[in-house]
Formats: structure tokens, C-alpha cells, sequence
């Protein structure tokens, strides 16, 4: 079935609500899912396999356990970057200065491919970031310029054994300063492949005129999740709508 | 990005015009005491179509003897072509109900963007008239349905029927032959997203201006219907309604609750349509410099009689609106008497508006300053009405978290005084919730500790978060100085979407709405009022403090008005004066 965005936005706000998500992290999880799927990111698989975790656990935020004002490393603490990479970027959009950058590792966290979304919006406060993480048994690489809408996406192949479960990202106010700031830790083997954007913005311009594409079984899903923030009516509430 | 592009323009000049303080215009009761405006949707939506002259035709009219079956309006605006897709049905007045949780109308309408073919008619024949429980695709834009009035549709189609015009004063006490329950649009049940209709269709790229639109067609088709079961009946002898009594009939509104927590969780839209409304009055204020024409003060003295008669054919039984219109309508007198007296002196007068402004502020009623504002902004066309093309906004609530936790608390003392000035402690601040019902996720305000539901409160106390936040910043920023919001959040993650909120509205003129929503004597009505005002809808009658009657597009052009000179003088409407043949 489709789905316009503002529709998927509303019950997205909802369901991550019934999860328990306070008003922001909703906002954020919510635009995270949208912005993945109407880009052709696969943001409502992403979503299915983070229900999987954020429906049986309280919201679970990242802890700070290392800070020199520059470089940060967060542990997530096995929590999704729904609920911990607005934060991550948020720290690193603070620490990024005119003529230099900050790193952060951000460790012990899932569905980091929803971090793009958080990376695209830094860059529309013009602050640029590069992000990169090991996936199976290749590396994802992404970088936003400082003022672009879109990012780039690269596959790489790996060429240093790193966490399977942990993200690095850096900022800076141009790419080419972050680039330069972080060249030791911005290593990477051969191109596997690469998204190009122009491809993003087809995806997003066909579910803008056309609507978004969803499963009936996740939008059921969504539902009842939905429900979980609907109170009973009851006579006396009637009273309570105008009656 | 669209409106940053457009207001960059406009910020130097508000800077520079002499501006009422958010403290003073974002009180909820004086909110909900605003009237339509010149830079109202509905006002802006008719200067439109009869300027630029739209075309309605009729490729489907296929109603039975009744009145029941489907009408397609084929609409050629200025950039596009529209369908308007209208399916009338029998329903029984025992089903009749004007809620949202109602699953039955006598009406129901889309509103699609190019023509509709047949399959597409039978799709939306499936669908629309179910509503909320049936789902419509991207090609729709909006989605209605109406009630027709019991006091005036059956009385109407008789009076034609038997070759008489209706009585007037009939029509004055209601207004409409149709009430509409509900306009959707903005993507609801699959429909386009604003994006696209303010991208695709420059015709409706405008906020609202799809909703009105459906609106201003389910009058004319009020009338047309009403028109052809009387020439069905009375083949010979029917009559077509006088077009002075068509202009005077408008459609009906009931608003309740479902639209007070639009204008908590869109505070830059409603900033940004203050803003401009409250330019307007600036520029109009500053237009009186050097004192204003004899012929502009004449023509306020004809628009406060002109009020002073709108506000006296209201009928209403709620008696605080009641004691407010009579109190307008005296104090209007008294501005009347006023200009009379000291008309030759006030030409040459210096900022006469600002010293009338400000004398109606000492000594008269909220409402009454408020009519005068928007008495004297009807003033200048030439100075207003290009502000219609700035009522809209990209809405994003951005954290900014290198601002120092010390400073952020500044900007709290500074923009949220009005928050920090409530007393929490006391029971009745806290004394409503309001939450989500599972009838139609209507939203409904319930009272603390009796009503069932407050552990799914909806985030709409402003005041009181800020408040928490607050707190929590101050004990952080003395636990550990010199951090930035960044760190804060990292620390209290439930605070990013308050901070986010209070960091994005204090860079706005106007900012949040200064109430307590959650205070146990709320009247959520100013709120339904404050946007209906933008809306541009008359003759107020709140039925309880938590929904009002109203009417739109009473007074305004007909169709056949379009491609004509516009006579955009149709704000409070007044009775026309009509002599039967």
C-alpha cells in the first residue's frame, strides 16, 4: 500500500511514542526512518529490524566515556541509532570549529545506517561529516559537504579489522579539512560500489508524486504501536471532546 | 527553504517597524479574539480565483430526483486542472452527527489534482465516501464530507420549489445550507503531501488554500442541489435563488478540540502567520504618519457600522461571546463617535493609528481592539496584500548544541518568562491532560486524577516542560559549568525535543503561544478561534468551551463573480437587503 510522508510521519511519531520514545528522539527516529526510505535506503527494513530490539526494552540512550572536547567515544550500550545518533552528531556539531574538526567512535550500537539522515542535516547547519562502518565483510563509507542535501554512499573493501558493531564519524566545516584532519583514520580499500545520489533524488521525487511504498504487515505493525498511546472512550471522556 | 528565500526579504523591514510585543499578541485570549484578515486563506483564496478568473464546469451531474449521485466540478485555474469529485447520499437525521467520530455524511468530496477518468471515479466512489476508514492515493489533494443544515436546506428547496424566495432572516440565524465536519488534506489517508501540492500545484500553494477550496465548492454545489430538487419538484413554477441571497449564504463549520494541538505542535507556521499579520497592522500604522485621507477614515467608519450590524444578527447561545459582541458592538460606537468628532483634526493627526490603537488597548475590550485591527489592516490593500505570499514556513525544530548551557538558560529566562512565571505547585496548573482517544485518535482533555488516560498525555503543556527543563539546567549548569547543550542532552536525552523547540522559537519574533494548556479552567476555544481567524471564517458561536460554530464564506463572490472586477469587501457579512417580487 502507499503512504504519503506526512502519514508515515504522523503514526511513526506515534509509534515510536508507544515505544516509549519522548517528544525528540520520535521527531528524530521518525525523520531518521522517512528520510532512508524516500532516498532508497531500505528505511523501513532498518525499521523492522530495530523493532525487533526497541520493542522489548525501555529507550536505552548512549553514555559519554571519553571526552577531550575534540574527540568523543559514546557507548551505546547495544541501542539502536534511533534513539543515540542525534546525540553523536549533535556532540560532534558542538566540537567542530571554523578551521578544524572532532571524531567520535560511537561503540556498541545497531542500525547504523540510519546515522546518514543525522549527517544530512548537520549538513544543512553547514557542518560536514564523514562517516564509516564495518558492514559484514565490507565498509560503508559516507560523507555529507558542509550545505548539500545528499550524500555520498561508497562500499569499500576492509582493510583493518574494526567492532562490528561501532561507528566512527568526524566533522568538520568542509570535507576536505576533515579529510586532511583525519587522513590516519580515513583508510579504505577498494571501491566496491557506490550510490549515486542522483539516484537518492529519483527515489525521493517518485514518493513525493506517488506516495510511499510500505507493507501492509508493517503499517499494521505500526498500528499497534499506535494504539499503545490511545486512551479507551468512554462515555465521560466523550464529555471530554465537546459532548 | 522556499519561505527562508522569501523572508530574508521582508526581516530588515520588520526589524524597523514599530511591532507589537509577542508578551502582548501571544496571549491565548487575545488570540482567540483575532477576526478574518485581508491575508486570511479564505479572503486570499477568492482574490485569486476571481482575479486570475477560474473556470468551473460540470462534466458530471448526475443526481436523482432526491438529490442523491455523484458531481464532478472540472476546475481550470490559472496553472492547472483540478476535479472536484462530490458524492451525495441518504442519510438518516438520526445518524446525522458533526463529530469526528461520526462514519456517515450526507455529503462527501475529493478534491483531485488533473481530470478523472472513469476508473479513478469508481476508485474514489469506493473510498471516499467511507473517510477516515477508507484510503484515497497521491492524486487527491483533499478530502471532505458535510451535513446539511435541518433548519435551513428542507426550508430553502420548498421555498424555491414554490417559486418563493426564502426568507432572509431564515437564512441570517443560520448562514449555510451545508456544514463541513472535516477538510483533510497534508497527506492524510494517502493523499499528496503538502510538499507536492505546494511544489506541483502553484494554484494551491498556499497553506490551507486546497481546504478552503473544497469548501468554497461545497457551497456553490449547496446551492446548485438546492436549486435542482426545487426544479424537479416544481418543473414550472421553481425559482433560482436571488444572487444577493446566494452570496449571503455560506457554508457551515463545527471545530472542536482535533485542531488545538495543530497550533501547539506547528509554532513557527503560527509565529510566521502573526508575524505577518501583525506587519500588516505595522505598516498600516506607520502609514499614518503624516495623519490619513478623509475618504480612509469614512471608509473605517463604514466598516465598524458594518460590524456593529454583523455582530448584531449573530445568533448565539453561548453568553460569553453574547456580552462580547454587545460589547464590541458599543464600544465600535464609541470609535464611530470618536471619528465623527474629531474627523477634520485626525487627517492631519500624527500616527492617528497608533493613538487609536492605543487608546482602544487602555480602554476597551480585547475583542473590540481586535476588530479595530482588523478594520484598519482592511484599510490598505496596497500595503498588505502581498503578504499573502509569506504565510507559509518549513517547519524544523533544530537543536543547537554548541550554545553554552549558562547561555541556553538566558534564553529561557528571556523568551519563556511566561513559562517560568507559572506556578506548577499549584493543583489547578496541572489540573487537565490531554490525550489521544482510540475513537479516532480524537484528541480530548481530560481532568487529572479523575479521568482515565494521563500516563498517554500528549506533550502539549509547553509551560510545564520548560519549566522541568529548567530546573534540570540550572542544577546541571552548577553541578557542571561551562558545558554545552550537546553535553546537557547527552545527560538528559528526555530534554532534546523541549530544547530543540525553546532554541529553534527563541530565534522567531513571536514565538509559543503563552498559555497554559493543562491549567484546569483552559478554554481550548481561543486556540480553535486563533486559527479559524486565519482560516477566515465569521460569525463565531461557541457551543461549549471546546468547540465553535462558525461560517465560511459567507458574503463572498459566486462563481459567476470570477473574471469580474472583485469586490473584495465581504469580511462580516450582514444581511443583504432583498424585496420579493
Amino acid at each position: 500500500m502507499k503512504v504519503s510522508k506526512n502519514e508515515l510521519k504522523a503514526s511513526l511519531h506515534k509509534a515510536f511514542e508507544g515505544l516509549g520514545f519522548h517528544s525528540g528522539d520520535y521527531h528524530n527516529a521518525a525523520d531518521m526512518v522517512i528520510w532512508l526510505e524516500t532516498h532508497g535506503f531500505y528505511g523501513f527494513d532498518r525499521l523492522l529490524a530495530a523493532l525487533t530490539y526497541l520493542n522489548t526494552t525501555a529507550p536505552v540512550h548512549a553514555d559519554l566515556s571519553q571526552d577531550d572536547g575534540y574527540n568523543f567515544v559514546l557507548d551505546g550500550k547495544g541501542t539502536s541509532i534511533l534513539l543515540c545518533g542525534s546525540e553523536a552528531v549533535d556532540l560532534l556539531r558542538a566540537a567542530s570549529k571554523a578551521d578544524s574538526g572532532a571524531g567520535l567512535e560511537l561503540i556498541n550500537c545497531y542500525n547504523r545506517t540510519f546515522i546518514i539522515q543525522r549527517m544530512v542535516k548537520a549538513a544543512e547547519s553547514n557542518v560536514a561529516c564523514v562517516a564509516y562502518w564495518r558492514q559484514l565483510d565490507y565498509c560503508v563509507k559516507v560523507s555529507v559537504e558542509a550545505g548539500d542535501f545528499l550524500p555520498e554512499y561508497k562500499t569499500f573493501s576492509l582493510i583493518e579489522e574494526f567492532d562490528t558493531q561501532s561507528l566512527r564519524i568526524f566533522s568538520g566545516p568542509s570535507l576536505g579539512i576533515i579529510e586532511n584532519q583525519f587522513k590516519q583514520y580515513l583508510k579504505f580499500g577498494s571501491l566496491i560500489d557506490t550510490y549515486e545520489s542522483v539516484k537518492m533524488e529519483d527515489c525521493y521525487r517518485n514518493s513525493l508524486e506517488h506516495g510511499v511504498e510500505i507493507d501492509e504487515a508493517l503499517w499494521k505493525t505500526l498500528d499497534d504501536l499506535v494504539a499503545r498511546v490511545l486512551v479507551e472512550s468512554t462515555e465521560l471522556s466523550r464529555a471530554g471532546a465537546g459532548d | 527553504m522556499h519561505s527562508s528565500i522569501q523572508n530574508t526579504g521582508i526581516q530588515s523591514e520588520v526589524n524597523t517597524l514599530s511591532m507589537r510585543p509577542a508578551s502582548q499578541v501571544m496571549q491565548l485570549d487575545r488570540l482567540g479574539s483575532f477576526h478574518q484578515t485581508r491575508l486570511s486563506f479564505m479572503r486570499t483564496l477568492v482574490r485569486r480565483m476571481v482575479t486570475e478568473n477560474w473556470q468551473i464546469s460540470t462534466p458530471v451531474f448526475d443526481l436523482d430526483d432526491q438529490g442523491y449521485g455523484t458531481v464532478v466540478y472540472q476546475v481550470e485555474a490559472k496553472y492547472g486542472t483540478f476535479s472536484y469529485v462530490l458524492f451525495s447520499h441518504y442519510l438518516d437525521p438520526e445518524c446525522r452527527n458533526d463529530r469526528v467520530i461520526a462514519d456517515q455524511w450526507d455529503l462527501t468530496m475529493a478534491l483531485c489534482e488533473g481530470t478523472v477518468d472513469v476508473e479513478q471515479l469508481e476508485f474514489l466512489r469506493n473510498n471516499v465516501p467511507k473517510q477516515e476508514a477508507g484510503r484515497v492515493d497521491s492524486r487527491v489533494m483533499v478530502l471532505s464530507r458535510a451535513n446539511r443544515s435541518a433548519r435551513t436546506f428542507e426550508y430553502v428547496v420548498n421555498e424555491l420549489t414554490n417559486g418563493r424566495q426564502p426568507n432572509i432572516d431564515v437564512i441570517a440565524e443560520v448562514g449555510y445550507l451545508y456544514r463541513t465536519t472535516a477538510a483533510y488534506g497534508s497527506g492524510k489517508l494517502g493523499m499528496a503531501d503538502w510538499e507536492k501540492v505546494w511544489s506541483k500545484h502553484r494554484d494551491f500553494a498556499r497553506p490551507f488554500a486546497a481546504e478552503m477550496f473544497t469548501c468554497y465548492i461545497l457551497r456553490h454545489f449547496s446551492m446548485e442541489q438546492a436549486e435542482y430538487l426545487a426544479s424537479k419538484r416544481a418543473p414550472k413554477t421553481a425559482v433560482k435563488l436571488d444572487e444577493s441571497i446566494k452570496r449571503y449564504i455560506g457554508i457551515g463549520n463545527s471545530t472542536g478540540l482535533g485542531m488545538a494541538p495543530f497550533l501547539i505542535n506547528h509554532p513557527l507556521l503560527i509565529n510566521q502567520w502573526v508575524e505577518m499579520r501583525e506587519t500588516a497592522l505595522a505598516r498600516v500604522v506607520a502609514a499614518s504618519e503624516s495623519g490619513v485621507q478623509k475618504e480612509t477614515l469614512v471608509r473605517l467608519d463604514m466598516g465598524a457600522k458594518r460590524v456593529i450590524q454583523h455582530l448584531s444578527e449573530i445568533v448565539t447561545g453561548d453568553e460569553r461571546q453574547h456580552k462580547s459582541n454587545l460589547t464590541v458592538q458599543k464600544e465600535l460606537h464609541l470609535m464611530r463617535l470618536w471619528l465623527e468628532e474629531a474627523g477634520p483634526e485626525l487627517a492631519s493627526n500624527h500616527f492617528v493609528w497608533g493613538t487609536l490603537i492605543e487608546y482602544a488597548e487602555k480602554h476597551w475590550h480585547v475583542e473590540t481592539q481586535e476588530v479595530i485591527n482588523t478594520l484598519l489592516i482592511e484599510l490598505y490593500p496596497e500595503l498588505v496584500d502581498e503578504l499573502e505570499e509569506r504565510m507559509w514556513v518549513d517547519e524544523c525544530h533544530d537543536v543547537t548544541p554548541e550554545m553554552s548551557v549558562s547561555d541556553m538558560i538566558s534564553v529561557i529566562e528571556d523568551k519563556y518568562d511566561w513559562a517560568l512565571a507559572i506556578d506548577f505547585s499549584k493543583q489547578e496548573s496541572s489540573g487537565a491532560f490531554w490525550y489521544r482517544s482510540e475513537e479516532k485518535m480524537e484528541p480530548r482533555l481530560g481532568q487529572t486524577d479523575i479521568d482515565l488516560g494521563m500516563e498517554k498525555e500528549m506533550p502539549l503543556g509547553i509551560g510545564r516542560r520548560v519549566r522541568d527543563c529548567y530546573d534540570q539546567m540550572c542544577s546541571y549548569n552548577l553541578a557542571q559549568p561551562n558545558q554545552n547543550v550537546a553535553h546537557f542532552i547527552i545527560k538528559n536525552p528526555t530534554r532534546s525535543g523541549i530544547v530543540a523547540r525553546m532554541q529553534t522559537m527563541a530565534k522567531s519574533r513571536y514565538g509559543d503561544i503563552r498559555e497554559n494548556l493543562l491549567h484546569t479552567d483552559v478554554l481550548p476555544i481561543h486556540l480553535l478561534r486563533c486559527k479559524l481567524s486565519f482560516f477566515g471564517v465569521s460569525k463565531f458561536d461557541p457551543r461549549s468551551r471546546l468547540w465553535v460554530r462558525n461560517t465560511m464564506f459567507q458574503g463572498a463572490p459566486l462563481i459567476d463573480d470570477f473574471g469580474k472586477p472583485l469586490c473584495d469587501d465581504w469580511q462580516f457579512p450582514i444581511k443583504p437587503i432583498f424585496t420579493a417580487d
